[in-house]
Formats: structure tokens, C-alpha cells, sequence
């Protein structure tokens, strides 16, 4: 078995009385792709963002290597995990360059970059392989949803981490633009060796794409592992509460949602 | 967007209108010099008629620029710290906070007047905290602040008029600040407005980085490393001191807090890098042009700059209610 990069270890959390997760334990593999799936209120958003250091567990941990998060300054956190979360404003005349140069920030201290050649040159990268170079002097507003998702994407690749969690990146574009980034966060795994963390809504986008498979259910785990290997009707039935048929393409499960 | 161009022309314009404008008012009263004999006046040799107006009208000058730019700062950030464009220290209370404790300060304890600045800051935090507890909701709603801020500011500035009507007006001290009243102000109030103000101005330069995150959703911006809440403390500590000091000496001066950030925005961009020093610029120009104009208007008497504020900030905020509907939601 792979390493694992972070280690959720006995993690319960509640919105006041209200409990979301209950001695949740799971292990994400470095260099993987790995996808939260579960039906609304599953507590998979809520593990998202205490993983992302949006919300203090409870009780239990996670671990980013052998370290707590809770005691990871946040910008050193900044300096190992970058976050797309799943809305995003940006001012009406802030240009994409300049938003994505933000994605330096961790390694700023007032203001004052350490390193500017180094800060250039991830800039310059992100924008690349985003494809979003040609749109740097315009200001990030006026694009087209999914070329502002590969925007926030940039922003977060410029700050040079080795895991990258994305909270639905897919949600309210069309299939072609869907593709778009899905594609583009394989590529960032499979050549770049950046480990991937995501929340994705469609079932069918989540087994095609990811090597890992986390299923939640009532704040639980009930299944981990490659989508070839767990995903039944059975688990299915499980997680949505519906039964539906499973067929096979390529070797890949894919559900019928129908 | 706006170019590089249009942005240094905007500086340069308001720089060359802000210096006019103080020539202008350096003349404009019972005694009149030209540029030369001031000059001479002021770095050469003794003149009279100099010198008086050295003693009567730079102190006001200055204090009306400086205060300014204060009071637009302070705006600006407030505006970033609670993401509203409706946000301003007049509006929502500070500077009546402040300037409350400032006259209660002059009227009872006036040995204290040397730290009458501070106490003032505290009584705009106060006012501050008030605002933003009371219209926080599991997030801000821009309407709210300005509504509960509304509240919060009539309730100081009735305590203050109180104060000064069961007085009979009699401490004049307290009711110049009432009245935001500037005219008999000396070098030694500049001192102190300077000290603080320029505080608060420099401080205001290290977290405009900060102010350009929070423009973005919290969450992202914790993304990149920063702790939002303790910036947004900061940041708000920064822009009530400036408010506070400005009120303790000039007294509560609405709209200009809001006005010059909005005009700045338009000219210059959302980059608070160049937004922070644009609003010194634009600040400290319309609260002097406010000063000028109310000097000149109905000479010999004068009507008191933060009339003339109110007086053409209140439509001016309606006008920018009415058109933050379509942005925000409100």
C-alpha cells in the first residue's frame, strides 16, 4: 500500500447539537486521486473543510504526514496544500494575472517575496497548463464559468504544493467544460504527481477519474478503495439509498442513473 | 480595466487640484497675501500679515487635509473589512463614539485632554464592536450593518446633543466637536491629529496587501495562508483609530468616508495599493474643498465642513443605495 499523506484518525464534529461525523477513520494515499462521494448530508463537505482547515474537529485529528494540522501555522499549511473551494468572488476589475500571482502569497512576509524569480516562474506555469495565458491582462469576471474555474485552479497550483483539494469543481458547468477540468486535474496527477482530494457530485465522473474512493454515509465511512473494486449495487443501494444497475465499459464501473 | 496611465494622471491631477485648492484657501478670508510674499514670508523673512495667517488659517488647512485623508482611509477600510461599499465610519457610529467620549472628556475631565485622542479611539471601538456584533448573523449582511449602524449612531449622537442642550451649549470645547467645527482650531491640534493620524496612515500602507485578499471569499483567502480573522481585527483597529482621532479633533464628519473610496475606486481600481494612497490624495482635497467652500459660501459667515458634507453626501449615498442593488443583493 501506497504512503499515506494524510491520516484522519477518530475525527467527530458537530454543528452545535447536531453531530456530522462520528469517530471517522480514513487514510488518503499520496499521489493519488482520491474522491469524497455520498448523498447530501453525509458529512463529506464537512470532512472537506476540516481537512482544509475551515472548521476545528471536535475530537480525533488528521494528520498531514505526522504532523496535527490543528498545529500547522496557516501558512505553512498554504505551503503544502492549496484549496479550490467550490465558490469564488473576485473583485470586478482584478485582472487573472494578478489573482493567480496570489497564489505566492504563502511565501510572502509583508508583502515582500523571498524568491521573485521563483514566484514568475510558478505563476508562469499554472497559467500554462491551465491554459489560461492568453486571458492574464483580463479581468477574471468576465470570463466564461469554466474558464474562471481554471483560473481558481491557477491560483491554487501557483502556490507550488504537492496536494490540491477541490470542492466540486464541476458544479454549474456544462459537460464540455466538466471535461475540461476533470481532464486537467488528471494530467496535473499523473505528470506532476500532485495529490488530488476532491468532492465531485457525479458518480459516474467520480469513478471514471479517481484511483480512490471514500464513501460517507450518515457521517461514516462505508467503503475505500479503486472504484473497480468496491462499487456494487450493493454500495450503491448503501450510499444513494436507490437501486441501480451497474455495467461495466473499459473494465470501469459505471452506474445507470436512471 | 483601467490603465497605468489613467491611473498616474488621476494622481497627478488631484496632487496639482490639491495644492491650487490650498493656495486657494490660504487666500480666502479678510486678509490676503500673494504666492511670493508668502513665500517669502514663510522661509525668507518676517511679514505680518504672514505670520497671522500662519498662526489662524495653515493650522485649520492642514487639519482639514490630514483629517481627511484619515477619514477616507478609515473608510476605505472598513469597506474591505466588512466586504460593504455602504461602510462608513459616520455612518455606522464610530466616529460618534468617538467623538462622544471626546466631549465628555473636554466637558468633565479636561486635565485629560492630552489623552483625549486615546480614550476617543476607545469609545470608536466601542461603537465599533456594537456594529459588528449586532449585525452579525452567521455572516454580515451589508444591509444590516448599515441599518443596526444607523441605530447605534443616532443613539451617540442623541447622547451628544443631550449633553450639549442640558449644558446650555456652556463648555465650548465640547460643542465645537459637536458641531465638527474647525475654525478656531492651532498648531497644537494639528500635533495631535498628526501624531495618531499618521500612525494609523502608515499602518494602513502594511495591510493593504491584506485588504486586496479579503476581497476574495473567506475561505480562499484562508487558503492562501491567511488568518482572516486576525487581519480583520487589525484591519478594523486601524481604520477606527483613524476615525477616532480625526472625530476627537475635528469632530463626526459623515459621507467622506464613503464618498472619496467610492470616486477613488473609479478613478484608480480596487487594488488597495494604489487605492490606500489615492484616498490621502482625494481625502484630504474634499474635506479641505468642503472647508473652503463653507468658508466662502455665505462669507462673512461660515457654514462647517461637515454641513457641507452632509449636504452633498446625502443624496450622493442614496444614489450609491440605489445602484448597490444590482451588485449587492441589498
Amino acid at each position: 500500500m501506497a504512503d499515506s499523506i494524510f491520516t484522519v484518525k477518530d475525527l467527530s464534529f458537530a454543528y452545535g447539537k447536531q453531530p456530522v461525523l462520528q469517530h471517522l477513520d480514513v487514510q488518503f494515499q499520496q499521489g493519488k486521486i482520491t474522491t469524497l462521494i455520498g448523498a447530501n448530508g453525509c458529512g463529506k463537505s464537512t470532512l472537506f473543510h476540516l481537512m482544509t482547515k475551515n472548521l476545528k474537529p471536535d475530537a480525533g485529528e488528521i494528520r498531514l504526514g505526522s504532523e496535527n494540522i490543528q498545529s500547522i501555522r496557516p501558512r505553512d499549511y498554504a505551503r503544502q496544500v492549496s484549496i479550490v473551494h467550490q465558490y469564488n468572488t473576485a473583485p470586478a476589475d482584478l485582472s487573472v494575472g494578478k489573482l493567480v500571482s496570489y497564489g505566492r502569497t504563502p511565501y510572502h512576509t509583508m508583502g515582500i517575496s523571498a524568491n521573485p524569480r521563483e514566484d514568475e516562474e510558478k505563476i508562469r506555469w499554472a497559467l500554462e497548463i491551465t491554459h489560461t495565458q492568453k486571458h492574464k491582462d483580463k479581468p477574471v469576471m468576465e470570463l466564461s464559468g469554466g474558464q474562471k474555474q481554471r483560473v481558481w485552479i491557477a491560483m491554487a497550483l501557483a502556490q507550488g504544493t504537492r496536494t490540491l483539494f477541490l470542492d466540486e469543481p464541476t458544479t454549474y458547468l456544462d459537460i464540455r467544460y466538466q471535461l475540461q477540468i476533470l481532464k486537467l486535474i488528471r494530467t496535473l496527477n499523473r505528470e506532476y504527481g500532485i495529490t488530488i482530494i476532491m468532492v465531485l457530485h457525479d458518480i459516474n465522473q467520480s469513478l471514471y477519474y479517481s484511483d480512490e474512493i471514500v464513501a460517507m454515509k450518515g457521517g461514516k465511512m462505508i467503503a475505500q478503495g479503486k472504484p473497480e473494486e468496491i462499487v456494487t449495487p450493493a454500495l450503491v443501494k448503501e450510499v444513494y439509498g436507490v437501486d441501480l444497475q451497474i455495467r461495466r465499459v473499459e473494465d470501469k464501473p459505471f452506474v445507470i442513473p436512471v | 480595466m483601467i490603465s497605468r496611465r489613467k491611473k498616474i494622471l488621476s494622481f497627478v491631477i488631484t496632487a496639482v487640484g490639491l495644492l491650487v485648492l490650498f493656495l486657494f484657501s490660504v487666500n480666502t478670508g479678510s486678509l490676503q497675501v500673494t504666492p511670493g510674499q508668502l513665500f517669502s514670508g514663510l522661509f525668507i523673512r518676517f511679514d505680518e500679515t504672514v505670520a497671522t495667517i500662519f498662526d489662524l488659517r495653515f493650522p485649520r488647512i492642514f487639519i482639514a487635509m490630514l483629517g481627511g485623508a484619515a477619514i477616507a482611509v478609515s473608510g476605505v477600510l472598513l469597506q474591505a473589512v466588512m466586504k460593504n461599499p455602504l461602510a462608513d465610519p459616520g455612518i455606522i457610529g464610530v466616529s460618534s463614539g468617538a467623538s462622544l467620549t471626546a466631549v465628555l472628556i473636554t466637558a468633565f475631565f479636561p486635565a485629560l485632554y492630552f489623552v483625549t485622542p486615546l480614550l476617543a479611539f476607545l469609545g470608536g471601538m466601542v461603537a465599533f464592536a456594537l456594529v459588528y456584533s449586532l449585525s452579525w448573523k452567521g455572516g454580515l449582511s451589508p444591509l444590516r450593518i448599515i441599518l443596526v449602524g444607523v441605530a447605534v449612531n443616532a443613539m451617540f449622537t442623541g447622547l451628544m446633543s443631550a449633553f450639549n442642550s442640558g449644558t446650555g451649549s456652556s463648555y465650548s470645547g465640547a460643542a465645537s466637536i459637536v458641531n465638527a467645527n474647525i475654525t478656531m482650531k492651532t498648531w497644537d491640534d494639528f500635533q495631535t491629529l498628526a501624531i495618531y493620524a499618521l500612525i494609523g496612515l502608515i499602518a494602513s500602507f502594511f495591510v493593504a496587501g491584506q485588504c486586496n485578499l479579503l476581497a476574495l471569499e473567506d475561505k480562499t483567502a484562508r487558503s492562501l495562508g491567511m488568518n482572516v480573522t486576525r487581519s480583520r481585527i487589525v484591519i478594523s483597529v486601524i481604520a477606527v483609530l483613524l476615525a477616532s482621532i480625526s472625530t476627537a479633533v475635528i469632530g463626526p464628519i459623515s459621507f467622506l468616508g464613503l464618498i472619496v473610496p467610492h470616486i477613488a475606486r473609479l478613478l484608480v481600481g480596487s487594488s488597495h495599493k494604489v487605492l490606500i494612497p489615492y484616498s490621502i490624495l482625494l481625502g484630504a482635497f474634499t474635506l479641505l474643498l468642503a472647508d473652503t467652500v463653507g468658508r466662502t459660501i455665505a462669507y462673512p459667515y461660515e457654514i462647517s465642513a461637515s454641513i457641507i458634507m452632509s449636504v452633498v453626501g446625502g443624496p450622493f449615498f442614496i444614489l450609491l443605495l440605489r445602484r448597490s442593488k444590482q451588485n449587492y443583493g441589498g
